[in-house]
């Protein structure tokens, strides 16, 4: 197999790159067919589906303009009431500010015609939504069942020794935050690990530093 | 290029394409017979559709095993209202992945199965239910319905038939419960995800109150098949309470961990030992859980003549559910390995029910402490009444989950616990 189509790691998003298969990491993850999506959303019925976590983050960032603005009104487009439209747009508001602070939910109640309230009760319900600050790269391990069986707490440990982290803090770089998460249906490819929205799949605790080094060089 | 891994004795329908990045193009899966099932569809009309698909006996591959051909003609065949197809692509039990790997190698064969479901129950808008996590795989599925809309395949007057199909992706918040179809509406909602109270049921008040079909995308999937080659090529694999094939999705202790599509009833032995390559070097099978984890632990005696249909593992004293095999050699430590699940249950409870919410916390505490050598023998009999307390007793059996894997283990590995309990030793753990 030629450097190019060497795939780094076993397997970054690829399910069981153990086996005989030659296919580059973009093409295992679907890069080249997704391609470069508009900022302003695309074809409304895929809007929702944006790369929420992303490495660059301001809390200030405003609540939702241009493209965002553009963004979150073709998400509203699909669906019969505002409410339903909640989760996808917690989801642009993290995806802009990193985490939903008490004022963010405030603001995007506002925009919904929602209670504050009733948002900040909505959004405690889910885990994917932080509600305070995390790194440039959010890591989280799943330790679940399948993956807990093949090693899935060495993983963490050493993830959380590498980026010399407690579990749920953020390193002093501001680079990491390491999670323990529950399965993320990529169990028969343990130890998953998903990193900002990213899968990296057959993670050994070997592996973890060179993860950490591509993390800071390129960025995913 | 083959998928790692494949077998011979795998026969594939629906994973034919997994592997190849071009049949995720619309250009593709037209060139590997795609869509062409959708101008038949319309033709054949709304109840020879679900005729066809009842006769196939096709079973909901969510976990229940409900009949989907059934299940659609629940839904009121008269207008007025409007009507959702929700596709559930929730997939968070631990231990499957196929939903994962449908989307993103296969993501039209998904959208040609909705949009033939959604044109039998009179929907004219649907939406899949994405885990929230899934990023890599949504941007797939919303790419190839892109591609499915500049296609004439979605959207208004599909091929000039006047029929009328959207598909929108809605990607979830991180909570399993949100699998579970009311809990799914509720989320897709705004709201928080808490199942609701049946009946009603949803074909009579689902999302937004209106009638609403849930299928997993597993069982959407099937259809373009069912379709095209008819029920009866679809029962030629499988068994008769059982019928097709099914994505089986293998991990834990087995040499090639994966998905492998194979008939239901399938042996469940030679699933492991020849399509998986067998246990690890000089390991033998201590257990499987034979449908993700909240369905009772087998012991090895009782996976030796396990067939892997719905009846099947219900005969060895399990359940297939989802099909999500999670296969323990002898170096598992079952208190631990329960431990980390009914963990996980504690965490995605609801918290709706008393017995859910009180039951799978205590069920956690007590187990850790069996786990650090600081529990007592009373505590598995405590551990047997909290569960069985839990069973039948809520809304939604997220509860019964919990109460499966802790009385099968404490049944099936007794000793393990009482040595951890008498000495703190992981006795009988290699
Ligand atoms: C706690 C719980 C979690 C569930 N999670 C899922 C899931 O992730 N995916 C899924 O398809 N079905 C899940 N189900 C089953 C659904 O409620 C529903 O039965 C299924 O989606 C129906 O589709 P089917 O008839 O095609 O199987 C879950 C059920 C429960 C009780
Ligand atoms: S059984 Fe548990 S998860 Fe299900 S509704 Fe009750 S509290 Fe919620
Ligand atoms: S158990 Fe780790 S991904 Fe499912």
């Amino acid at each position: 197999m030629s450097e190019a189509r060497r795939i780094p790691f076993n397997n970054p998003g690829w399910a069981g790159n153990t086996g005989e298969f030659q296919l580059t990491e973009a093409q295992v993850r679907g890069d080249e067919y997704v391609g470069k999506r508009p900022p302003e959303g695309g074809h409304p019925s895929g809007t929702s589906t944006y790369p929420y976590m992303l490495a660059e983050k301001d809390p200030e960032a405003p609540l939702f303009e241009g493209a965002y603005q553009e963004r979150f009104e073709k998400i509203r487009s699909r669906y019969p009431d505002a409410r339903s439209a909640l989760l996808p747009s917690l989801g642009m508001a993290q995806e802009l500010r990193g985490h939903l602070s008490p004022e963010t939910m405030e603001q995007v109640a506002q925009l919904l015609g929602l209670s504050p309230a009733y948002v900040r009760g909505v959004a405690t319900f889910y885990t994917m939504y932080n509600k305070r600050p995390v790194g440039r790269f959010l890591i989280q391990v799943c330790t679940n069942i399948s993956c807990s069986l093949c090693g899935g707490d060495d993983v963490l440990q050493a993830f959380l020794n590498n980026t010399g982290t407690e579990m749920g803090e953020t390193s002093e770089d501001g680079n990491f935050t390491v999670m323990e998460a529950e399965c993320l249906a990529g169990c028969g490819f343990p130890t998953t690990v998903q990193i900002n929205s990213r899968y990296y799949e057959n993670v050994m605790p070997k592996d973890v530093p060179e993860i950490l080094e591509r993390l800071k060089a390129q960025g995913e | 290029m083959a998928y790692p891994y494949t077998h011979e004795k795998e026969v594939r329908i629906l994973s034919k394409h997994f592997g190849e990045p071009e049949a995720r193009t619309v250009e593709g899966w037209k060139a590997r017979g795609g869509y062409q099932t959708l101008s038949m569809a319309f033709e054949m009309g709304r109840n020879a559709i679900i005729d066809e698909v009842k006769a196939s006996g096709l079973r909901g591959r969510g976990g229940a095993g409900f009949p989907a051909g059934v299940k659609w003609s629940f839904m009121p065949q008269d207008g007025g209202r409007p009507h959702y197809l929700l596709c559930n692509a929730d997939e968070s039990e631990p231990g499957t992945f196929k939903d994962r790997e449908l989307l993103r190698w296969a993501p039209h064969q998904v959208i040609e199965g909705m949009i033939i479901a959604a044109y039998a129950i009179r929907a004219e808008q649907a939406y899949v239910y994405c885990r929230g996590e899934f990023f890599e795989t949504t941007q797939i599925l919303a790419r190839a319905i892109e591609e499915a809309y500049e296609a004439g395949y979605l959207g208004k007057d599909i091929l000039g038939s006047g029929v009328n199909v959207d598909i929108t992706v809605h990607c979830g918040g991180g909570a399993y419960i949100c699998g579970e179809e009311t809990a799914l509406m509720n989320s897709l909602e705004g709201r928080r995800g808490t199942p609701r109270i049946k009946p009603p049921f949803p074909a009579q008040a689902g999302y937004m109150g209106m009638p609403s079909t849930v299928n997993n995308v597993e069982t959407l999937s099937s259809i373009p098949f069912i379709i095209q080659e008819g029920a009866d090529a679809y029962r030629a694999n499988g068994t008769a309470e059982s019928p097709g094939t099914k994505l089986f999705c293998v991990s834990g202790h087995v040499r090639r961990p994966g998905n492998y599509e194979l008939p239901l009833g399938f042996p469940l032995m030679e699933l492991i030992d020849d399509v998986c390559g067998g246990m690890k070097e000089g390991r033998t099978l201590k257990g499987v859980i034979p449908g993700g984890s909240s369905v009772p632990i087998l012991n090895a005696e009782e996976c030796a003549n396990c067939e892997m249909s719905f009846e099947g593992v219900i005969a060895a004293g399990s359940q297939l559910g989802c099909a999500a095999v999670i296969v323990m050699d002898d170096s598992t430590d079952i208190v631990k390995e329960v431990r980390r699940m009914v963990g996980f249950y504690a965490h995605e409870s609801c918290g709706q029910c008393t017995p859910c919410r009180e039951g799978s916390a205590w069920a956690e505490k007590i187990l850790r402490r069996i786990e650090e050598g600081r529990g007592t023998e009373e505590d598995l009999d405590t551990l047997m009444e909290v569960t069985s307390q839990m069973e039948g007793t809520t809304i939604c059996v997220l509860s019964d989950s919990v109460a499966a894997p802790v009385q099968s283990s404490i049944n099936k590995f007794r000793e393990e616990y009482l040595s951890r309990i008498r000495t703190g030793e992981k006795a009988g753990v290699a």
